[in-house]
């Protein structure tokens, strides 16, 4: 049997990358930075290969079926690599105050990258689960990467115990799964499916894997550990636990759903409508009440989740699609909000709680700027990119005649706008209370910011370069 | 490309403010921001001289595919109903930014681009012809609005500027499922020109959607609270574009989309949207009557005047709705006015307070007589151009199908309280004795200040006396609006030209 590898380039680039920083890592007389550039550089490539491939529309599986690569997963490709370039380049600086090596910070974030591309490639519940196991366990140790912090050992420990919890939940599913339809690659489940006849089995299967996949994207009520690993976690991290991990859940997600089990759609889709409606109000409102900004953006990530998850409630081929233009579109605006708060450094440490950014906006006009275009495109106000995405997922889900659930999506983007705004506020409007020394700007997180910006404002008013491509790279 | 033209140009000034503010110093950005606002407004007059008024047909059109995968396209095009709003943007604007010029303390820089992004806005929003990137420009507004009145607005400005964007903002979340709802009645397009003319389903509930969003930003009572806050808390500049020309989005809303769209859900509110424009003429008022703060005073007046304009539009008879729109100007020039004479006395006082002051008549001659034509100009006196708006809304009152002559009559008493608000403000501030010491050291106008007044009042007087020109550029897209509003949309165009004679008659009188 001859593989055709040419199928896997993303993945073997990051492989090859992976080994690369593992071998470098090991000279102590290079910069410390070096790994850093070596991920960013493999990254850069593989997301360069994932766009050609998506281009061209290379198709086809691999490995007896268990992998598939479509567009469908080459779109995702795109939305992880993006998202780990920009990880690696806030964090470069960032841990170059800690004074270690930084070789397993970068090797675990590119295993954690791999996992998640083989989630969203994974033809197989089996191979998703091995996918979402290989990033999980990554971004376990990468949460309490500051060891000698308590808050980020806490972090790293809730993290594990709640993420082992919910894929025993994913795992048991899928084994349910198995048991009513015999089997676990995902086209064949939908093929044996067929008929009036639903196996409690099956039912139960299917709810231990929204339970599971609920904990993974962080979906109300399975949300509990999200602020607070995102609070304790590196804020780097927490930045890239907010994005790619989350679009890889919902690749899985989507699939799963859309394709394996879509002729069960009538059973689910009231759950994820109720979810997704849950995960809004409750994200949203419980973010007015934080005062620390990541927790803050952690109950934003929540809410956006949510928005995300109107997309599968639509239920149809925009609805898949606006999904992944939004998810896009979030990972760049999130890991942009990060980045700012990475921005606002004294001494001491971060500034996080939000009365520490009072006069920013006059102090350091250009951090600011940053964290207000973010602020201001996770808000949905045009001419932003997140404004294009919400309106396109709301599109769908009109489409598919869920006005209700578009009304409460609607009614909550003007209550987010309440408390991303109350930063704005914070930084324009008040007087700062005490004076804060903020370090200058370290060059790399500024390329980063810069791109964020420009990705923010360029999809905001051109989205088609990125709409199009979403929108014929969906599986249905 | 002239609408574009017109709308992008204040953009542009903001992008080069913003590179070069280092350059130029502040000075400099203030003179680019007047030379831009003053180019737009020039390139403007153009779009009123090369208007053909004997359409209703969209004029300097422009439509290109711009997100094409969700059926968007960026088209612009304006009627005789929106052209004015576009003229009463581009001539208010270069006015707040030479009302602006000493007042700004801190940022001025960020407070020029504010005004002129918020220029782009609030013209998109008149010029978009497509229902998303009508949303695009109505959302955009409110964050150079934002800004405007939470950085260099007054001690509550926190309070007032998150009150008007979260009011805001919760009346366009319906309106956005309301587009929505629209884009797949119209075979997936936000083209409203396609959209026209199509009989909707489920327009009572599509009406709400979009009325709701319009009447907040009206504001129309009891959406109205948001308003006086942002009024009072808002720079000199932010009240000028807030009464004059944000304000004047919902009514143009209504008239645009409201109206001709959703004729059934017209039928259905006109009682209660009358009844409530009615309260809001009458409550309005007697608020007003006891504000003790200038400002105050003037934002409930809005209130009152606004009331007209919608009570005009729903008479849904040509002389009503042409009264409302001319109205529409006219409350854009004499608040607009008022608010920047109210911000010239705080400039020099700091306080707004009626009982500070007195007898300025005295002290300043040449500041009693601008306030004195704009108050009354604001009370709707023959001759000048209030009481062309409203003489034609309560005309259009009287002889309105779908409403009761009672509504126009209790109305009529707003203009009686109109007179006595305004008049009372205006005698406890002007006449008297100057017995305060403080307001005998008052400076005069400055030419600067002159210059900012002059073209207000030459417009309310030309208004007052000569409205033919703008008349009879808003009557057939007027008389389209109307047919279109019709629930059986298949009623010919007979009516109208009728009713063109009157008001014609009526322009003809006034003229005398």
């Amino acid at each position: 049997m001859t593989i055709n590898w040419q199928l896997l380039m993303p993945e073997l680039i990051i492989i090859l990358t992976f080994i690369l920083v593992a071998i470098f890592d090991l000279f102590d007389s290079l910069q410390k930075t070096f790994t850093a550039w070596i991920t960013i550089v493999g990254s850069a490539i593989a997301l360069y290969v994932s766009i050609d491939m998506l281009q061209i529309g290379t198709e086809g599986t691999e490995f007896s079926n268990m992998i598939q690569v479509d567009k469908y997963s080459l779109f995702f490709n795109v939305i992880f690599l993006v998202s780990t370039i920009l990880v690696a380049l806030i964090s470069m600086n960032y841990l170059g105050r800690q004074d270690r090596r930084q070789g397993e910070y970068y090797l675990l974030i590119l295993l954690a990258t791999l996992g998640m591309m083989l989630m969203a490639s994974g033809n197989e519940l089996i191979v998703v689960f091995l996918g979402l196991e290989l990033m999980s366990l990554s971004l376990y140790v990468l949460a309490g990467y500051f060891q000698r912090s308590m808050v980020s050992s806490e972090a790293g420990m809730k993290y594990l115990l709640l993420g082992a919890f919910a894929s025993g939940f994913f795992l048991y599913g899928i084994a349910l799964v198995y048991g009513g339809a015999g089997t676990t690659n995902i086209p064949q489940i939908a093929a044996t499916l067929t008929g009036d006849a639903k196996s409690p089995l099956l039912l139960t299967g299917m709810f231990l894997l929204i339970v599971g996949f609920g904990f993974k994207v962080a979906l109300v009520p399975f949300h509990q550990w999200a602020p607070d690993v995102y609070e304790g976690a590196p804020t780097s991290i927490a930045a890239f636990i907010s994005a790619g991990p989350k679009a890889a859940g919902f690749a899985a997600f989507l699939r799963i759903f859309l394709d394996a089990l879509q002729h069960l759609q009538s059973e689910w889709i009231i759950v994820v409508t109720i979810l997704a409606a849950l995960t809004m109000t409750v994200g949203n409102l419980v973010a007015i009440a934080q005062r620390n900004i990541k927790r803050m953006l952690a109950y934003s990530s929540i809410a956006h989740a949510g928005y995300v998850l109107v997309g599968l409630a639509a239920a149809n081929k925009d609805g898949i699609s606006s999904a992944m233009f939004y998810l896009l579109v979030y990972c760049i605006m999130n890991i942009g909000a990060f980045g700012a708060v990475i921005l606002a450094r004294t001494e001491d440490g971060e500034s996080l709680r939000i009365s520490d950014y009072a006069g920013l906006g006059f102090k350091k006009p250009l951090l600011a700027l940053f964290m207000t275009l973010m602020l201001l495109s996770l808000a949905g106000f045009p001419p932003t990119a997140g404004f294009v995405g919400k309106f396109y997922i709301f599109r769908s889900a009109v489409e598919s005649g869920q006005i209700w659930l578009v009304i409460i999506g609607a009614i909550n983007t003007a209550i987010s706008a309440f408390y991303y705004l109350r930063v704005v506020v914070a930084m324009y409007m008040r007087e700062p209370e005490a004076e804060l020394d903020f370090l200058a700007y370290p060059r790399t997180l500024i390329v980063a910011m810069t791109l964020a910006a420009i990705g923010v404002v360029l999809i905001g008013i051109l989205p088609s370069y990125f709409l199009s491509p979403a929108q014929i790279s969906t599986f249905l | 490309m002239l609408l574009s033209a017109v709308i992008f140009l204040p953009l542009l000034g903001a992008i080069l403010i913003a590179l070069a503010r280092h350059i130029l110093g502040e000075s400099g950005l203030k003179w680019i921001a007047l030379i831009v606002t003053l180019l737009t407004f020039v390139v403007s007059i153009s779009l009123y001289t090369g208007f053909d008024a004997s359409t209703h047909d969209m004029q300097f059109k422009e439509e290109r595919p711009w997100i094409e995968g969700l059926g968007i396209s960026y088209h612009l095009g304006i009627d005789g109903i929106s052209l004015w709003l576009v003229l009463l943007t581009t001539f208010m604007t270069p006015i707040c930014v030479l009302a602006a010029w000493n007042s700004i303390e801190k940022g001025a820089s960020g407070f020029m681009i504010s005004l002129l992004m918020l220029e782009t806005a609030m013209l998109g929003v008149f010029c978009a012809l497509d229902l998303f990137l009508f949303f695009v420009f109505w959302e955009a507004m409110l964050i150079p609005m934002y800004l405007l009145i939470g950085i260099w607005g007054g001690h509550r400005r926190i309070y007032a500027t998150i009150k008007f964007v979260l009011y805001t903002m919760a009346g366009s979340a319906l309106m956005l499922v309301g587009i929505l709802y629209l884009y797949f009645q119209n075979d997936n397009s936000f083209n409203l020109m396609t959209l026209y003319g199509r009989t909707l389903s489920h327009q009572n509930l599509l009406f709400m959607a979009f009325f709701i969003a319009f009447a907040i930003k009206v504001p129309l009572f009891p959406f109205h609270t948001w308003l006086p806050d942002a009024h009072v808390e808002a720079p000199t500049v932010g009240s000028v574009i807030l009464a004059g020309v944000l304000l004047k989005m919902g009514t143009y809303g209504i008239v645009r989309f409201c109206m001709p769209l959703f004729p059934e859900g017209v039928a259905a509110y006109t009682p209660l949207i009358v009844t409530l424009s009615v309260i809001g003429i009458i409550y309005g008022a007697l608020v007003a009557m006891v504000q003790p703060d200038l400002k105050k005073l003037v934002a409930y007046s809005s209130v009152s005047h606004l009331g007209f304009v919608v009570l005009g539009l729903f008479a849904l008879n040509q002389q009503g709705v042409q009264g409302g729109i001319l109205q529409m100007i006219n409350h854009g020039l004499s608040t607009g006015g008022l608010f920047l004479l109210v911000g010239m006395i705080y400039e020099r006082r700091h306080t707004r307070m009626i009982a500070d002051f007195g007898g300025l008549s005295k002290q300043m001659p040449i500041f009693a007589v601008f306030f004195m034509i704009v108050t009354l100009s604001s009370i709707g006196l023959p001759g000048l151009n209030g009481f062309v708006g409203e003489f034609m809304i309560l005309l259009g009152g009287f002889m309105s199908d779908s409403f009761s002559k009672v509504y126009t009559i209790i109305a009529t008493t707003g203009v009686i309280l109109a007179a006595v608000y305004m008049l009372w403000m205006f005698q406890r501030v002007m006449f008297g004795k100057l017995d305060n010491p403080k307001n005998q050291a008052l400076n005069d106008l400055s030419p600067r200040e002159i210059a900012v007044l002059v073209p207000i009042v030459i417009f309310i007087v030309w208004i007052g006396v000569y409205p033919k020109p703008f008349l009879s550029r808003m009557e057939q897209s007027v008389s389209q609006v109307l047919q279109q509003s019709k629930p059986t949309a298949t009623v010919k165009a007979d009516t109208p030209t009728l009713a063109l004679d009157i008001t014609t008659k009526e322009a003809k009188k006034i003229d005398e």
